[in-house]
């Protein structure tokens, strides 16, 4: 796999499809890419969040501490973005990220991404679109919850 | 210091003056001879006058004598010399001749030999002295010396002064006598004459100097204001920061320039004035001929002077301005030197420095223990108000004493008191029998350690800065040539300089009851620890390089430590964290360079960029034929690279940290894509070699660019051994290569112990390898020999390498090491944040039971732990006991399992 194979996954990512390739290409160049063993952790519930990760390869279990110990609410895929709301509000991680298999991520720092958001406009406007989209669908479910 | 220049140096340099003087007069009837036998060769020989009256033979070397006519005449006959024909006295005048030039540059060469070296001696002298006059600086002049200018005074300004030292006595006398000769011969000839040149050259020497007055108080002017352009350029670059803060560059640079200006202007009065009574100068001496053939000429018509008489007068002149030429510019040199002599002296005035250093001698040297006793004490505010005025206390040593300030400078002044480190105070303290004002110096620098707000840290490397305070006076002479060493101590004689030197070994052991270095080590280790800096010391140790004379035991087993940490990769499955290095496979975690060298550089011309110009890594892989290889990769990484960190603003952060090209050769990098895109094929030398220094930096797991493939990584470790040949052939020292069994001196030794690059693509690689090494070097008991090797980590100009606990640490332990009687802490653990703070707190109390702490704390929270409580108001002190100072119980297990893991890079 190469830096092409990584802008190719990178734009899969809605946040990042209207996403200049060349701005893509930066920003996978200047990730890192991980492999993650099976049951090792991307981050924990309640770490600081320093980086956001992209799955390249292999599937990852999101899990929340409850009172009964942890239990997986989801599981993430080829092309999902993770940990991008910690960093863009700067709160510590709301849930734990554990391969379910050997897994490759792409590691985007947060320092790193938070600069070419203030660099290029384009990119920040990609990422309020994302965010604006997920608001508006929270709204939706809202509603849809309390009308039935 | 002297006040006068020539008292300083006639003091310390009569005996070399006048022997010098000795030797000038006796060179001096050689040199006339030597003058005088180009004329006998001519007269005697050429034109045969010796052979006049028919004489076949003439004596050659006859030795005679002639009694001057007042000594009642006659002549001695020593030697009648040999009888020689017209040939045989041209050759032998000539040889005689040959011999007294040989003669007279062998005087000239001793005498100028001399004069330098004796010009070198006191200029040593000299500046031992102003340093010797530095280190007395009291604290109170030292708050307006500024230090860059006193280097300038020490290193420049005393310069012409040692230049001028070799003259100061020889040249006045020595030109002095040519010029009275040449004046007396004239006298002798004609008294009004005489009495004329006499008299232009009383205004000479009148006149000018007077001129030359102006000159003076300019080239002071000048010397003060160059003085401070050093001071301020030193300023500058302290405070750098600032100005990057601020963005204070304009301010500076029109600050600089108007130095500059004023410095200019000052010089350009120089030269005017200068020049002028140069002029004048000259005038003078050449209207003395003027008056000769005027005055001269007349009396000779006249009939009252004759015709030879004039001439000779005439001639005679002519050999008076040279001597009196350079007399005067001897005089302006002296002038000027005495000038900077005086610039040099006032700035170390007396009032400003404090008593003589004692050399060494070994005062009482007891134990700084019994009652310390406070009377009628009055301490100064910072305002000028006393802040403590007429109070007492008294407190039983060894004592653990908290100075509770509560927001009053008092405490700090106390401490500061306490440590001698301010002199104007009220009253009299004492402990035991002695007054803390009167120990000497050499006690009190053993007895008492202070640690202030701002750890004073001297570049070199954290051991240097943690035994700088165990450094009194030598203990043993270091293992040297004994001429070598006789000679240094005969010049330091010579000099008034110290006999020590810096290699002998200044650290007496003995008395720390230490065995050797080794043993010192440990303790210093151990007290790092305490402090809570065995971490850093540890990483610091994993950075640094292994000295295998040094540290032998640890040389021995870092093999053995390499291949057991390979097997605990191995067997917890981690295999896959670390790529080892292999001569045989290419290794995807380092550059292609690294894989080129398989080892480290050691010289410049090998590492970074250089590497890529360097003709005989060119040639290696020219024969292993990659070059081109290489540099179509470096076109390709040059494309990427233009393309991705196109629009992102020159100097933006991600540039430095990522891209292999800099933001200012983007622009370069870039026109050599068109030409290419254009269809120029063929790249001139330096843009080949450009291109090649992109991929020696590739590390394709890092960088992912995808541009090896596996036939160039094969190609690339087949080129390893062509490398290796043609540096082994060149004899080229400038890399050491990879030795599975041996230690790699030039490499750091975490690198040494790994022997492989941690995998760039495995999650919390770092972490988990710096692990495993930590858990090797603890099973085969390597941590305390890695810390030694932190020791030597260099601290950077005053310790800019170290962050500031670190700085704080290294002040504190620099105390601790020489077990002082008395430890004063005032703010010295401020860059620690609580916790960290109040367990170095404890582990100097669990240290300080046998001795003394003051310590000044800002609140009660802590002071319960100290046997003595100190407080101010009002001014006044008041000492309480505490009933039951109650230490935590502190096991020393739960702190020596410090966390040592870190990351490894």
């Amino acid at each position: 796999m190469t830096l092409e194979t990584e802008v190719q996954s990178l734009r899969q990512v809605p946040m990042f499809r209207d996403v200049d390739p060349a701005r893509l290409k930066l920003l996978a160049f200047t990730s890192e890419r991980v492999q993650f063993a099976a049951g090792q952790r991307f981050f924990s519930q309640g770490d600081p969040s320093d980086a956001a990760y992209v799955l390249l390869d292999g599937r990852a279990s999101v899990l929340l501490n409850t009172p009964r110990g942890e239990i997986q609410v989801a599981e993430l895929s080829g092309n999902a973005l993770v940990g991008e709301m910690g960093i863009l509000s700067d709160t510590p991680r709301s849930a734990t990220i554990m391969a379910a298999e050997p897994t490759t991520a792409l590691r985007i720092d947060k320092r790193v991404f938070l600069e070419l958001l203030a660099q290029f406009p384009q990119m920040s406007l990609a990422v309020m679109r994302e965010l604006a989209q997920r608001l508006e669908r929270t709204n939706a479910q809202l509603v849809a919850q309390s009308s039935s | 210091m002297e006040k006068s220049l020539f008292r300083y140096i006639w003091t310390h340099s009569k005996r070399d003056q006048l022997f010098i003087c000795f030797v000038v007069l006796l060179s001096q009837p050689f040199y006339f001879i030597s003058l005088d036998l180009p004329r006998r060769i001519v007269n005697e020989a050429i034109q045969g006058e010796a052979f006049k009256d028919g004489n076949v033979t003439a004596p050659f070397l006859q030795l005679h004598f002639d009694w001057p006519q007042w000594l009642g005449g006659g002549s001695i006959r020593l030697f009648d010399g040999f009888e020689v024909g017209r040939v045989g006295l041209l050759i032998g005048l000539s040889f005689l001749f040959l011999f007294f030039v040989v003669v007279n540059n062998g005087f000239k060469y001793w005498i100028n030999l001399a004069k330098g070296v004796l010009g070198e001696r006191m200029l040593r002298r000299m500046r031992f002295d102003l340093f010797a006059m530095v280190l007395r600086f009291t604290p109170e002049a030292l708050r307006t010396v500024k230090s860059s200018e006193t280097a300038t005074i020490i290193k420049d300004e005393v310069e012409p002064i040692g230049g001028f030292i070799g003259d100061a006595f020889i040249t006045p006398v020595l030109l002095g006598m040519q010029a009275l000769t040449a004046l007396f011969f004239i006298m002798v000839q004609n008294v009004w004459l005489g009495l004329m040149a006499l008299a232009v050259i009383a205004v000479q020497f009148t006149v000018i100097p007077r001129l030359r007055r102006e000159l003076l108080r300019l080239g002071k002017e000048r010397q003060l204001a160059s003085r401070e352009l050093a001071g301020r350029i030193g300023e500058v670059l302290d405070g750098i920061e600032v100005v990057h803060v601020h963005n204070a560059y304009a301010w500076e640079r029109a600050e600089i320039g108007s130095r500059l200006f004023a410095l200019f202007s000052i010089r350009l009065k120089i030269y005017n004035r200068k020049f002028a009574v140069k002029f004048l100068n000259n005038f003078l001496s050449q209207v003395t001929p003027f008056l000769f053939y005027a005055v001269g000429g007349y009396f000779a018509l006249r009939g009252t002077l004759d015709i030879g008489q004039l001439v000779a007068v005439i001639s005679a002149y002519r050999e008076l301005p040279p001597p009196l030429k350079e007399l005067i510019d001897w005089d302006q040199q002296r002038l000027d030197v005495q000038v900077k002599y005086e610039q040099v002296t006032q700035h170390f005035a007396e009032d400003r420095l404090g008593p003589t250093i004692e050399a060494g001698a070994d005062a009482e040297d007891e134990p700084l223990a019994g009652p310390l006793v406070a009377e009628g004490l009055g301490l100064p505010g910072p305002h000028g108000d006393m802040i403590v005025e007429n109070a007492s206390f008294s407190l039983e040593l060894p004592a653990t004493v908290a100075l509770l300030s509560n927001g009053s400078p008092a405490a700090s002044m106390l401490a500061r008191v306490l440590a001698r480190r301010v002199r104007g105070f009220a009253g009299r303290i004492s402990i035991g029998e002695r007054d803390l004002t009167q120990l000497p110096l050499s006690v009190a620098g053993r007895r008492i350690a202070y640690a202030g707000v701002d750890p004073i840290i001297f570049p070199g490397s954290i051991r240097d800065n943690l035994v700088y305070g165990l450094r009194f006076k030598p203990t043993a002479t270091a293992e040297a040539d004994k001429r070598e060493i006789a000679q240094r101590i005969a010049e330091a004689a010579r000099t008034g300089n110290p006999f020590e030197s810096i290699a002998d070994a200044w650290i007496d052991l003995t008395r720390l009851g230490l065995k050797d270095e080794q043993d010192l080590d440990r303790v210093l280790v151990g007290l790092l620890e305490q402090i809570g800096m065995g971490e850093s010391i540890y990483l610091f140790g994993l950075a640094g390089r292994i000295d295998p004379e040094r540290h032998a035991a640890l040389a021995e087993r870092l093999v053995e430590a390499r291949n057991r940490l390979r097997e605990t990769f191995k067997s917890n499955g981690m295999a896959d964290l670390v790529e080892p290095f292999d001569i045989d496979r290419y290794n995807d975690q380092a550059s292609i360079a690294e894989n080129l060298l398989f080892g480290v550089p050691v010289s410049d011309e090998f590492s970074g960029r250089n590497l890529a110009d360097n003709p005989l890594f060119r040639s290696a892989i020219d024969r292993a034929g990659l070059t081109d290889r290489l540099v179509r990769m470096g076109l390709q990484i040059a494309e990427t690279m233009t393309e991705i960190f196109q629009g992102l603003p020159p100097g933006h952060s991600l540039f430095a940290q990522f891209s292999f090209i800099g933001a200012e050769e983007l622009p370069e990098f870039q026109a050599i894509l068109r030409r290419r895109a254009r269809g120029g094929h063929d790249l001139r030398r330096e843009e080949r070699t450009r291109l090649l220094a992109l991929p020696l930096a590739y590390i394709e797991a890092r960088h992912r660019l995808g541009l090896l493939d596996d036939s160039l990584k094969e190609q690339i470790v087949e080129a390893r051994s062509f490398v290796r040949d043609t540096l082994e052939k060149a004899d080229a020292t400038g890399v050491e290569f990879y030795d599975p069994d041996g230690i790699c001196m030039a490499a750091p030794l975490r690198d040494n112990l790994l022997f492989g690059r941690v995998n760039y693509q495995v999650a919390d690689a770092r972490h988990r390898v710096a692990e495993a090494i930590a858990a090797v070097v603890r099973e085969l008991d390597l941590l305390e020999d890695v810390e030694r090797i932190g020791l030597d980590h260099e601290v950077g100009a005053a310790g800019r390498l170290l962050s500031p606990q670190e700085r704080a640490s290294v002040n504190l332990v620099r105390c601790l090491v020489k077990r002082p009687d008395i430890l004063i802490i005032d703010g010295a653990l401020a860059p620690f944040d609580e916790e960290r703070a109040g367990r170095i707190l404890q582990a100097l109390l669990e240290h300080f039971e046998q001795q003394s702490l003051f310590m000044v704390l800002s609140n009660d929270r802590q002071s319960a732990a100290f046997d003595v409580q100190m407080r101010f108001s009002d001014g006044r002190i008041v000492t309480e006991q505490t009933a039951d100072p109650h230490r935590r119980a502190h096991g020393p297990g739960a702190e020596n399992a410090q966390n040592i893991a870190g990351e490894v890079a």
